[in-house]
């Protein structure tokens, strides 16, 4: 067992969460419930005191998972910490109180995702304009420019669109104009 | 020692000097048009929608009497927007007649960002530039 896989255990029975590893980096997953606790453990008591990083997952139907890069500079260990919060109530208490950098990634993790952070002293928006409406990293965001972009796709082999009677190629992602925009039906729209 | 802090000023590198790249670089995308049979696979793949392709059906007379006129797709435009791609080599992949290859060449900035999309002609050139793939790893 490698020192990070240790420590992993070790923090997930602090924590009551579950140790694994997938592509050479351990992890550990914690209710969002014990998020600080886990965290404060991993600084405090294992002395992974380097905050790296902290992200969303979009775990579309279910919900968000949050995601925190821990690592300690001096021998190089550092694993994952990830909770999971639902997406009818995607909060998570903020973790600006144990690693102060963590402040702009929860930001853009809040704007991006709609995860609010409870106790974040500015919770601002960080690269998306006050008037910003959705999340854009949320699976089920419309990417408004490519409605409204002709799709280089539409274009059948051999020149013309669709014959008649058959269903025209759609591009994945984009609902059809009839779906949603402003020349939808109201009430359809997202 | 100490350090050669003007070592950086005197460097002569890019564009005077072409860099080394790896033979494998996503440097650009080549087309060999003459594999082209103008599916739309790879434009209707494309994530960032930067292949724009157009075709025509031309119908041949039966080969014989009796036989049957036979239709193919003939290519009329083959345009990438090097603006928009991404180099992701989806294209690449999906292609089932191997007429994309990735190529090294990648010196073709442009002063305006409509100057990206570079046609079948210039993505043919590029065809010259492709390296071949290294030998397969051999079975252990």
């Amino acid at each position: 067992m490698s020192a990070t896989a240790a420590v992993a255990d070790a923090l997930a029975r602090q924590a009551g969460g579950t140790a694994s590893a997938a592509f050479g980096l351990d992890c550990v997953e914690v209710s969002a419930q014990r998020w600080l606790t886990a965290l404060q453990a991993a600084r405090d008591q294992h002395r992974l005191g380097y905050f790296d990083w902290l992200g969303g997952v979009d775990e579309a139907p279910e919900g968000f998972a949050v995601v925190i890069h821990l690592a300690e500079l001096s021998s190089c260990r550092h694993l994952l910490l990830r909770t999971r919060v639902p997406r009818s109530a995607p909060v998570l208490s903020s973790a600006v109180g144990l690693f102060a950098g963590a402040a702009w990634h929860e930001r853009e993790t809040a704007e991006m995702y709609g995860v609010v952070f409870e106790g974040h002293p500015q919770p601002t928006p960080l690269l998306l304009g006050e008037d910003f409406d959705g999340h854009p990293l949320r699976k089920d965001f419309v990417l408004a420019s490519r409605v409204a972009m002709p799709w280089p796709g539409t274009a059948e082999p051999g020149g013309g669109t669709a014959r008649q009677g058959r269903r025209p190629p759609r591009p994945p992602g984009v609902p059809d104009a009839g779906e949603w925009g402003p020349t939808s039906a109201p009430g359809t729209g997202r | 020692m100490g350090t050669d802090v003007g070592a950086r000023d005197r460097q002569v590198s890019a564009p005077e000097v072409p860099p080394a790249v790896p033979a494998r670089s996503r440097g650009v995308i080549a087309l060999l048009a003459d594999n082209c049979t103008s599916c739309m696979i790879c434009a209707r793949e494309c994530p960032d929608w930067c292949i724009h392709i157009d075709s025509h059906t031309e119908v041949e007379p039966a080969e014989r009497e009796g036989g049957r006129p036979r239709s193919h797709y003939v290519l009329d435009r083959f345009a990438i927007d090097f603006a928009l791609c991404m180099y992701c080599g989806i294209c690449i992949e999906v292609c089932p007649f191997d007429a994309l290859y990735w190529a090294p060449e990648h010196g073709y900035s442009a002063r305006d960002v409509g100057d990206l999309t570079h046609e079948r002609d210039r993505l043919g050139e590029w065809m010259g530039a492709v390296v071949l793939p290294p030998d397969e790893d051999p079975v252990r």
